[in-house]
């Protein structure tokens, strides 16, 4: 009796460290295969020329090296990339794109989520669909499209990045605006009509009384949208032609797929336009995470 | 009061309409007609005078050796399209429920693992793609390269993205890397959702975990796990970004979102990349059916 009692708890505490090991060793296994490739993407941007083409690959850097950060950056550096610029491109198009996105997103999700008119869901859901557009079925009649109205109205569609934004807002705005919805769903109407008979008007109510109960989810939409901009390469390998309108992920494309291409350079590039992004998720998680889910991000 | 309200509401909501419309759904329509022209380099600028040619570009893209399935060897982009899309959603949903299982347990560093987690699906395409293609480096000094060769598993370095077979399930396991934690997301939730007392229940039964996980977890999921298998599937299959930047579609991984780009712009030839579109826009069509019948259904309105 005492002794099958003994097996018994035996026999469990060796099951319950045998899944505690399992456990370990999947969260290990989780935890190197995420971030090794990011872990090799900083330490190959700190390395010499030399060392990249080594036999073997150098695992932990001799030193820290910016040849490839002067190749980006350093003017005197015989393989100046300019760099710089691209970054400032990229800022160019993903800052207005994500402050338009939620600008626009706040009064067509008010609209939707408060007042009442007829073919609301329909718009709703039709603008959701949209959104399962792929990108490549646009491009082309996007391009043509674009390259009349501006033949006629006259902007140039290559190399503009303001055309690059307009398109970047077609591709955020159904995502911007379901997330918005939700949101304002879920402030209480009460609040609002509590402002309405104290005989505020309706901008004022929104101005007043929803938008600083919504600043999260505006955070949250704003850098989504910041995010699918600055991350965005279909569209922008083909309306940007010239290497100084590149942004940074056509540029990064370009380096890579030079005649003697650079690994660390790419690399240190790669580093810089991941840092951001990386940062501003760590920093607002909370938030993100449930925006992530609500709006199902398209990626 | 009420066309008052109406017509504030159309105003409000009337630059995010135009600019998706337009944007959007006429350049998707405008995408069929493109599809029956002759439309090149040309004539782009010009496009609304280009010849009508029929069918003719539906008929190039079927006979194109790109497209077509030659047999095993050559599976073309339509076939290849359908296998990857749907082995890398259901690896992707596995990995991501895998995943979620582990963050649902307590212990120390759980919020800090999460956040790790999400790092691939928020990482910039580019940036990814290029540090797997730098481990996946065909020469000796590949990381990938070098492990397996120090643990003698293999004696020549491999070209792991410029290998048929293998270059296709690389690229499967980036997806599944790469888009893992939205499947994770969306199971955790419903998982912190599910009524504790179910367990309780079970464990008074002296059910084991396997059980439980069978009995009551995958059950409380099935919705949710449908509707991640439909938003990916339809995502994954619209995904140019990947492909291209990992194997340009060489080496048997040629899909139908990088074919009609390189319809396009690679040889101007706008009808044709519209004809691919097409193709692949109806089958997209059949899964977004689905969708819509199964998932958007579902969701209550309000």
């Amino acid at each position: 009796m005492n002794g099958s009692k003994r097996n018994y708890i035996d026999h469990l505490a060796g099951w319950l460290n045998w899944s505690r090991f399992i456990f370990a060793l999947t969260l290990t296994f989780f935890l190197t295969s995420i971030l090794f490739p990011f872990y090799w993407m900083l330490a190959s941007s700190f390395k010499s020329f030399a060392e990249i083409g080594e036999r073997h690959p150098v695992y932990v850097p001799h030193a820290l090296r910016w040849d490839a950060y002067g190749e980006l950056f350093n003017p005197a550096d015989p393989r100046f990339q300019d760099f710089g610029r691209n970054i400032i491109n990229s800022l160019k198009v993903a800052v207005p794109t994500a402050l338009i996105a939620v600008i626009l997103a706040i009064f067509g999700a008010y609209a939707i989520a408060r007042l009442h008119f007829k073919g609301k869901n329909l718009l709703l859901n039709s603008i959701l669909i949209v959104y399962l557009f792929p990108g490549v079925l646009l491009i082309i009649p996007l391009f043509a499209m674009l390259a009349q109205i501006g033949a006629k109205v006259g902007f140039e569609v290559q190399d503009n990045l303001e055309v690059l934004i307009l398109t970047y807002l077609a591709q955020t705005l159904p995502v911007a605006l379901y997330m918005l919805t939700n949101y304002f769903r879920t402030i209480p109407d009460e609040i609002e009509q509590a402002g309405l008979i104290d005989g505020c008007s309706r901008f004022e109510v929104i101005w007043r009384i929803t938008l600083p109960l919504a600043i999260p989810a505006l955070v949250t939409v704003g850098i989504y949208t910041f995010m699918i901009a600055w991350n965005e390469f279909l569209y922008a390998l083909v309306f940007l032609n010239s290497p100084n309108m590149f942004t940074m992920p056509i540029k990064i494309n370009t380096i890579y797929n030079a005649p003697s291409p650079h690994p660390n350079v790419v690399m240190a590039a790669s580093t810089i336009m991941t840092i951001p992004v990386v940062l501003l998720f760590l920093g607002m998680e909370r938030f993100l995470e449930e925006g992530l889910t609500a709006g199902g991000v398209k990626g | 009061m009420q066309a008052a309200e109406t017509r504030l509401a159309w105003f409000l909501i009337s630059p995010t309409a135009i600019i998706v419309f337009g944007l959007v759904l006429f350049p998707a329509i405008f995408s069929i007609w493109v599809s029956f022209h002759r439309v090149g380099l040309n004539n782009l600028n010009d496009v609304f005078h280009a010849p009508f040619v029929g069918l003719a570009n539906y008929y190039k893209v079927f006979n194109d050796f790109a497209f077509k399935f030659q047999g095993m060897r050559s599976w073309g982009a339509a076939v290849t399209s359908i296998v990857y899309s749907f082995v890398a959603t259901i690896i992707t949903m596995i990995v991501g429920l895998i995943a979620a299982l582990l963050l649902n347990r307590p212990f120390r560093g759980r919020g800090l693992s999460r956040a790790t987690f999400l790092f691939p699906y928020v990482a910039p395409v580019v940036s990814v793609a290029f540090v797997w293609r730098w481990l996946l480096d065909p020469r000796p000094s590949g990381v990938l390269n070098d492990v397996l060769m120090r643990l003698n598993l293999i004696h020549l370095p491999i070209a792991y993205l410029a290998t048929r077979g293998l270059a296709l399930v690389l690229v499967i396991i980036f997806e599944a890397w790469r888009y893992f934690p939205f499947a994770m997301l969306m199971i955790l939730a419903r998982l912190q959702a599910i009524d504790s007392t179910l367990y309780e229940a079970a464990d008074v039964d002296g059910a084991n975990t396997w059980a439980k996980f069978w009995n009551i977890t995958l059950p409380e999921l099935h919705y949710v796990l449908g509707a991640i298998f439909l938003l990916r599937l339809m995502w994954t299959f619209n995904k140019f970004d990947d492909i291209f930047l990992l194997t340009g579609g060489g080496f048997g991984t040629n899909v139908l979102p990088v074919l009609t780009y390189q319809f396009s712009f690679r040889l101007f030839d706008f009808g044709r990349g519209a004809a691919t579109a097409m193709i692949l826009f109806l089958i997209l069509v059949t899964f977004m059916a689905f969708y819509v019948f199964f998932v958007m259904r579902n969701v209550e309105e309000e």
